[in-house]
């Protein structure tokens, strides 16, 4: 396997890893950042969600192939300088909070959305959501939490 | 008293929010600790065999492997895994690994290594050879007399039997009689993290397990039994939990990663995938169910008669405690005289049952709640005037042993949940859609669930409170939370009683070295009793606050009062102090610390109501169903934190419509799992859930829960599945005796009708 160079919250990376690795074990086992979550590792529950170039992907899906040149988001990145971004503040404001363990997976799928459509509807909402389970919530308050951080990130 | 409530009543997120939006809360998985190895089990491809011979050999000869374990090199001690206390008897049939396996997914064999690509490459070199055994998955084959034993004396577990009253005279004063069958599906309780344990047993013969537990004291005892270690011996530390409803209430993969520690003596890790999570852990039993009920013409319920048997699955497990649970709650709702409830838990070669949200009350109410739906259309009177009729009152008995049932306000729940569906109207709109291809259907149900273990065995919880010199405090708790912010409402108690604002409580939970003994996290027991123990611990600590700040405001100590993070006297404010003053008064000019415990046992076990009203749309020709509106509506005495509170509420709503619809863990005829994985075991996603409406009834709180609180977290997901059947029944005019109510089954009950 040949070097890959990335962007990880903002750090060039450089590494060597086997076709076998997927970005989430890269996540978790090389670089240690373990709010990405494995509930699955097929791509059907969400919680390894992360940002790759602006979009929302699941990272235990994504080969280090993939990954080369790549700008990834991770949740431990989204915070600055101590303070929480506007979506991980909703998401408490809310209660969109209860185990915490599709939380992150959660908030990176809404990042990507916010990002893209600042202004979205209930419904485009919960679509955006559809590869992210939540066994807690209903997600009725992860909707409303995303809401929220919608309106506030407006009014900035 | 000189001020409102400051935490009661108030909204609030779940204490550890920050921790898990930042992705900062650190989960068992983690984890790493120093020179750790990686496990991985071999797990039964066959549903029930006799292992006639195992070679590890090419498995222990590849470098990297450091232990490979089976039935024949690790403790040999049967024990049940729902074990909740040093005295608790319940059948033992399990063991870490067996000569005999009895589902597709028993543990036959785990290796440990270096690392986890070692472990796993290993584990596919052990051989085994099978000599298969006959194969039973229905339980009604299991039960009977002649069927080939799945363990020593039989399939049938055993059985829990109550009756109140004369069911023969029920019977004889009925009008009417009407019986029918249901049945329920397993399911996986589903939780996000998947199963994980890392077991440290180490050179001084201390044996340390870190886990998403629900239950370390419980765990504890089974431990002890397995591996013959003092209590001192074993320390259980219960990090976090990415959602436990009941699946991590029981010893699972523990007893696996503590026997390749024992044989290392170094840390061992054992992540299960997610189909080894679903296969191999625990599921909610499946059930078959008579049900027979007498009534009168004017609606009045005469007589209940309920037979069942629950599917235990290959170990005993939960089978009694589930049992016994599901045999009080349906004596709790309603004006009934006269009742029976007999279920028998059966062995059966699937996976193993055990506890899930709910713990035996949404079989038992699918098929009760459904038969009021059959006796409301045969009588020709409103499901909902059935219910009105026949629901408990305020100052009802207990039907067995005539306690009074507290403050149950059912009947509050039906009229509001009426309101919140627009009844009127969706009767009107399933009148005037019932020829049409899409059918509007509406339905109606009430569940409950308990608030404790009272009546089946002791059920206590003790916490610790020390006061630190600055005047902040560290709350000690056996429990862990779970979502559920059951520590977060501890919290909030202390806060209250002592006037320390919460961000001045910090914890330290669910360590059973540190902590103090609790019964465990299920029951809903949160809130009524661990709740009750948060108050009784800060009421006593409240009592030695009071007796320093009286030395320093030199006035009696009955007659200063907590407040605002000061001791303030009540006949003159003027005369005030801050709790650190307090405390550091306390230390420097006595010595002292402040670190109190106290205990909440409960003597008696109330009763959580939810009525429950769903809209849904059928089609007619695909047998599709699209649940429209669904409102909910639940007695929780007086509400704690109200946001807290709806989240569990629509979480409820949301797991129970996956049993009502979706979900099942299904088996073919041989015993192999169909839906090992999240694509195909459906849980319902952001775009499938209905509008959901909410309400609460008005109460002026249970007697005995702190402040009047009483339990939500299992009862919302009780009446879901009935509700939603009888909507559907009611649209397509035949009857869905079985869940998950899928569009294959719908499409047959309307073909079955139209013959």
């Amino acid at each position: 396997m040949a070097e890959i160079k990335f962007t990880l919250n903002g750090v060039e990376r450089t590494l060597d890893v086997g076709p076998k690795m997927t970005l989430l074990r890269i996540l978790r086992e090389v670089y240690h950042l373990t709010g990405t979550k494995c509930g699955c590792a097929m791509g059907a529950c969400g919680t390894c969600t992360v940002v790759m170039n602006g979009e929302a992907v699941r990272s235990c899906l994504i080969n280090p192939k993939k990954l080369d040149g790549a700008d990834v988001l991770t949740i431990e990145g989204l915070a600055k300088d101590g303070k929480l971004h506007p979506i991980q503040q909703a998401f408490i404001d809310a209660g969109a909070v209860q185990c915490g363990f599709c939380t992150p997976g959660m908030i990176m799928a809404a990042k990507a959305l916010l990002d893209k459509n600042p202004d979205p509807s209930e419904e485009e909402v919960r679509k955006s959501l559809d590869n992210n389970l939540c066994r807690c919530t209903g997600y009725q308050k992860i909707v409303e939490a995303i809401l929220l951080a919608a309106k506030r990130m407006r009014e900035e | 008293m000189a001020h409102d409530f400051r935490e009661i009543g108030k909204s609030r997120p779940i204490r550890d929010a920050e921790l898990k939006v930042t992705g900062r809360k650190v989960y068992t998985d983690d984890m790493t600790l120093p020179n750790m190895l990686y496990a991985k089990v071999l797990f039964s491809p066959v549903a029930h065999a006799r292992i006639v011979n195992i070679d590890t050999s090419k498995a222990e000869a590849l470098p990297g492997v450091r232990a490979v374990a089976t039935y024949k090199n690790v403790s040999q001690v049967k024990y049940n895994s729902a074990v909740r206390f040093i005295e608790n008897q319940l059948p033992e049939t399990e063991r870490i690994f067996d000569d005999t396996v009895r589902f597709v997914g028993d543990r036959v064999a785990a290796v440990a290594a270096e690392t986890l690509e070692i472990a796993e490459a290993a584990v596919k070199l052990i051989e085994v050879e099978y000599e298969e055994l006959p194969v039973l998955m229905d339980v009604r084959e299991a039960a009977k007399p002649d069927a080939y034993p799945i363990h020593e004396g039989g399939n049938i577990v055993g059985c829990n039997e109550v009756t109140a009253g004369d069911l023969d005279k029920g019977f004889a004063e009925a009008d009417y009689i009407f019986e029918d069958d249901f049945q329920t599906q397993f399911i996986h309780q589903g939780a996000m993290e998947p199963h994980v344990a890392i077991a440290d047993w180490n050179y001084d013969d201390k044996l340390t397990i870190i886990t998403p537990s629900q239950d370390t004291f419980g765990n504890r005892v089974v431990y002890g039994r397995i591996f013959g270690l003092p209590y001192n011996k074993i320390r259980i530390i219960s990090p976090a939990i990415g959602g436990g409803f009941g699946g991590k209430i029981e010893v699972t993969l523990e007893v696996v990663a503590a026997a390749l520690s024992k044989m290392t003596r170094r840390p061992v890790k054992l992540t299960y995938n997610r189909k080894e999570t679903m296969l191999s852990t625990r599921v909610r039993h499946a059930s078959v169910g008579h049900f027979k009920v007498g009534v009168k013409k004017d609606g009045h319920f005469t007589a209940v008669d309920i037979n069942m048997m629950t599917n235990t699955g290959a170990y005993a497990s939960s089978a009694l405690n589930v049992s016994g649970a599901m045999s009080h709650k349906v004596f709790k709702v309603y004006k009934i005289a006269n009742m029976h409830f007999k279920n028998n838990p059966v062995y059966t070669n699937s996976a193993i049952s055990g506890a899930m949200r709910g713990y035996g009350s949404p079989q038992a109410f699918f098929g009760l709640e459904r038969m009021f739906n059959r006796v409301a259309n045969e009588l020709g009177i409103d499901q909902a005037e059935l219910q009105r009729i026949n629901l408990v009152d305020p100052d009802s008995l207990d039907p067995c042993f005539f306690h009074p049932l507290g403050n149950p306000q059912p009947k509050d729940c039906l009229e509001k949940v009426l309101k919140l569906i627009n009844y009127d109207e969706a009767v009107k709109e399933m009148e005037a859609t019932k020829n049409d291809r899409y059918r509007i259907g509406v339905g109606v149900s009430t569940g409950v669930h308990g608030n404790n273990c009272f009546g089946a065995h002791r059920d206590v919880t003790t916490l610790m409170i020390k006061m630190n010199e600055d005047g902040t405090a560290i709350l000690y708790t056996g429990s862990h939370d779970m979502g559920c912010d059951t520590v977060g409402t501890q919290v909030a108690i202390v806060s209250e009683v002592l006037g320390i604002p919460t961000n001045k409580i910090d914890v330290v939970a669910a360590d059973s070295d540190v902590c103090l003994w609790h019964l465990g996290d299920f029951s809903s027991r949160g809130t009524f009793v661990v709740g009750m123990a948060a108050k009784n611990t800060a009421e006593k600590m409240k009592k030695l606050l009071q007796e320093q700040a009286s030395e320093l405001l030199e006035v009696p100590a009955e007659e200063i009062d907590l407040y605002d993070d000061r001791a303030w006297w009540e006949k003159d404010e003027s005369k005030n102090v801050s709790i650190a003053d307090v405390m550091l008064h306390c230390q420097r000019d006595h010595a002292r610390e402040l670190c109190v415990n106290d205990s909440q046992l409960a003597d008696r076990g109330p009763t959580s109501y939810g009525v429950h009203a769903a809209k849904v749309k059928v089609d007619m020709e695909t047998g599709e169903v699209e649940v429209l509106d669904y409102a909910a509506v639940h007695d929780a005495g007086h509400i704690i934190n109200p946001m807290g509170i709806e989240g569990q509420l629509q979480g409820g709503i949301h797991m129970g419509l996956g049993y009502a619809l979706t979900e099942e863990f299904k088996y073919d005829e041989k015993g192999n799992p169909q839906t090992t994985n999240l694509r195909k075991f459906h849980i319902l996603k952001a775009s499938e859930m209905p509008r959901l409406h909410l309400g609460f009834a008005d109460s002026e709180g249970e007697p005995g829960g702190p402040y009047g609180a009483k339990s939500m977290g299992e009862s919302p997901v009780v009446p879901v599945a009935p509700t939603i059947v009888n909507a559907i029944v009611n649209a397509i005019g035949a009857e869905i005796n079985s869940i998950p109510a899928t569009p294959d089954k719908v499409l047959a009950a309307i073909k079955s009708k139209s013959k």
